[in-house]
């Protein structure tokens, strides 16, 4: 099938670049990233703008601009936005996390501290969040703008969460900690084998070194891409395979010498 | 006996406010009729926040909408029947069943705007308790705070399909998924996205074959289309729902139009027949106007529009309002309106109704029953 807003109703790589300022923009702290692109006739974002950073002008089908220079991140367009499709990127964050502020609309809301499961357009999760910030805009009618942190590299594709399920937080790899879904994602991100699986979460990397994990971690690699269980193959094991002191490590190397 | 009204409005939806809020500013003494308790049309089941011109009340959500106008027609005297069904309709007399009795009400002007009616699409068990149209289950759900059951299904992706979809989602209610049979989504992209981030999938080329259960729908039965809409009966799959929405379009209510004489025209863009009418909503019947939906389906801001045209172009004839300040507003609304009738979305809508116009000058032949 083909993608895109019409398709699908997933904005496509092709259009999510249409909508996103530029690169520049986002280091310099909080933006709007406007994902409207149908000639739809409505206006309220415009209005809400205290900063005239949107411009849509008399003829109100026409695709809302973002003069991303003169926007703040405030978030009142995108508390305001009927078709609830503004969101506040800001990258400034942190080293490693953005955040994003979006519209909400259900019951129950999150609290300050939750963390949540950060999805995509396509409502598929993409990693955990977690909850920054809930606020009400009076002008908003009702809509809750919640602000999430997320991964950086994830800030272009979560756009909205849903509350933790059973199995994320079903730890399949106890010695590292990581969940049935972060496995799940690792293999819907392209990760086939257990050793990719590995490498992309730390699964099977801690005290026990798999031994606890690799068979769960093959189960759900077949599982999900339709392989039989047996053609998963074990990842390389190397030594030691079992825990032992650095002190060992160190007098091997000494015996060496 | 029954009195003299300036003008009996039939519906109390947003057109028919209006349509009321203009007579009643300017002095004329109306009577709006509604069939159902509440007056407020469909706006009451409406959560969502309209789109539109943030002038024009845009971003705000549809019931608050409807509970202004409520309030703006009974602080100017208009005077309601709710719960009053209009049965019959001859010259300038309305045929009422109120409080059980039916009552005559006379008026010099008539302005009908009863809306629409959803459109039912049949297929195996269709009557099943369970199979309701989409617009019902918004009333059950958000008026009526009934649950139709744990996870529902939606055919057709238009606006009205997208929006219900959300809304159960919001009432914790599960969206199995929106099926629609052409290939691409019919309504706002903006709606198909909400609805996409909380999981829910819209399905192209998708329709639905059955729906089963014991004494109620427990099942429905859905097969893709091949691109020339024919049926894929191999895909066939199952989906457990307790209910299944159809939103397959709206049809004008327009059966006093009809008894009433009027020359109707037809445009599938609008939804089907409706009485041809001119820019002020007359239609081809003396002292008979329309507004809203029975106009061409359209939407709340349009319908608004139309009333208020309607209500200022009847005010106006009644001797409420000079021509000039008819022709100032009319200029308004028709730039309003042009506005809301642009766009990849509403431009269809906009030629359709020229058309009507031009039907209404008597260029096209006109269409009528015979009774």
């Amino acid at each position: 099938m083909k993608c895109g807003l019409i398709y699908d109703g997933c904005l496509s790589q092709a259009e999510t670049a249409s909508v996103l300022p530029a690169a520049e923009r986002f280091a310099k702290g909080p933006v709007a990233v406007i994902e409207c692109i149908q000639d739809i006739p409505c206006n309220p974002c415009e209005k809400s703008c205290p900063h005239q950073a949107i411009i849509i002008g008399d003829n109100i089908t026409a695709v809302p601009r973002l003069q991303a220079d003169r926007c703040v991140g405030c978030g009142l367009c995108a508390a305001q936005c009927p078709g609830l499709a503004i969101f506040i990127v800001d990258a400034s964050y942190s080293a490693t996390e953005a955040v994003i502020t979006l519209p909400y609309e259900y019951y129950p809301l999150p609290k300050e501290g939750d963390i949540v499961m950060g999805v995509s357009r396509s409502g598929a999760a993409v990693a955990k969040a977690r909850v920054l910030k809930v606020r009400r805009e009076t002008a908003a009618y009702g809509t809750i703008l919640v602000s999430i942190t997320v991964p950086k590299k994830f800030m272009h594709t979560i756009r909205s969460f849903r509350a933790l399920r059973e199995a994320d937080k079903r730890i399949v790899c106890r010695c590292e900690e990581i969940t049935e879904t972060e496995i799940r994602l690792a293999v819907r991100q392209g990760a086939n084998t257990v050793k990719d699986v590995k490498l992309a979460t730390r699964a099977g990397m801690g005290a026990c070194q798999g031994t606890s994990c690799r068979r769960e971690i093959s189960r759900i690699i077949a599982e999900e891409t339709g392989a039989s269980p047996e053609e998963i193959l074990p990842p390389r094991f190397r030594m030691p395979v079992r825990p032992i002191p650095l002190a060992q490590l160190a007098a091997e190397e000494g015996k060496n010498d | 006996m029954s009195e003299l009204y300036d003008a009996a409005i039939i519906g109390a939806g947003p057109a028919g406010l209006r349509a009321a809020i203009e007579l009643g500013k300017r002095g004329a003494r109306v009577i709006i009729v509604d069939e159902n308790p509440y007056p407020g049309g469909q706006l009451f089941k409406q959560i969502h926040k309209f789109f539109g011109s943030s002038v024009h009340l845009a971003g705000q959500r549809g019931f608050l909408i409807g509970q202004e106008l409520m309030d703006s027609a009974k602080c100017l005297g208009v005077e309601f029947w709710l719960s009053s069904a209009v049965w019959g309709i001859t010259d300038h007399t309305l045929a009422v069943l109120h409080e059980k009795n039916t009552h005559e009400i006379h008026a010099k002007k008539i302005i009908l705007a009863t809306g629409a009616t959803e459109n039912a699409i049949s297929f195996s068990g269709s009557t099943l308790p369970g199979v309701l149209g989409a617009g019902a289950l918004q009333t059950m759900v958000n008026l009526h705070r009934v649950s139709p059951g744990r996870r529902i299904l939606i055919v057709g992706s238009g606006n009205v399909g997208l929006i219900v979809a959300y809304q159960m989602l919001q009432a914790g209610i599960q969206v199995a998924a929106v099926v629609e049979a052409s290939d691409s989504i019919r309504g706002y992209g903006v709606h198909a996205a909400k609805l996409r981030r909380a999981g829910v999938p819209v399905l192209l080329r998708t329709t639905i074959l059955a729906a089963a259960g014991r004494n109620r729908v427990e099942t429905a039965t859905l097969a893709h289309l091949d691109e020339r809409q024919k049926l894929l009966p191999e895909t066939a799959w199952q989906e457990n729902v307790a209910a299944v929405a159809v939103a397959a379009g709206l049809t004008p209510l327009a059966e006093l139009a009809w008894i009433r004489g009027c020359a109707f025209g037809n445009s599938a863009a609008l939804g089907g027949f409706i009485p041809l009418h001119d820019a002020d909503m007359k239609t081809s019947v003396e002292d008979f106007f329309i507004a809203g939906d029975i106009a061409g389906i359209e939407e709340a801001s349009t319908a608004m529009e139309e009333g208020s045209m309607a209500g200022i172009a009847a005010a106006q004839e009644l001797g409420f309002c000079s021509t000039e300040e008819k022709d100032r507003e009319k200029k308004l609304i028709y730039q309003r309106l042009e506005t809301l009738r642009s766009g990849s979305f509403g431009h269809i809508r906009q030629t359709e109704k020229i058309k009507i116009f031009t039907k209404m000058k008597g260029e096209f032949d006109e269409v009528r029953i015979d009774l």
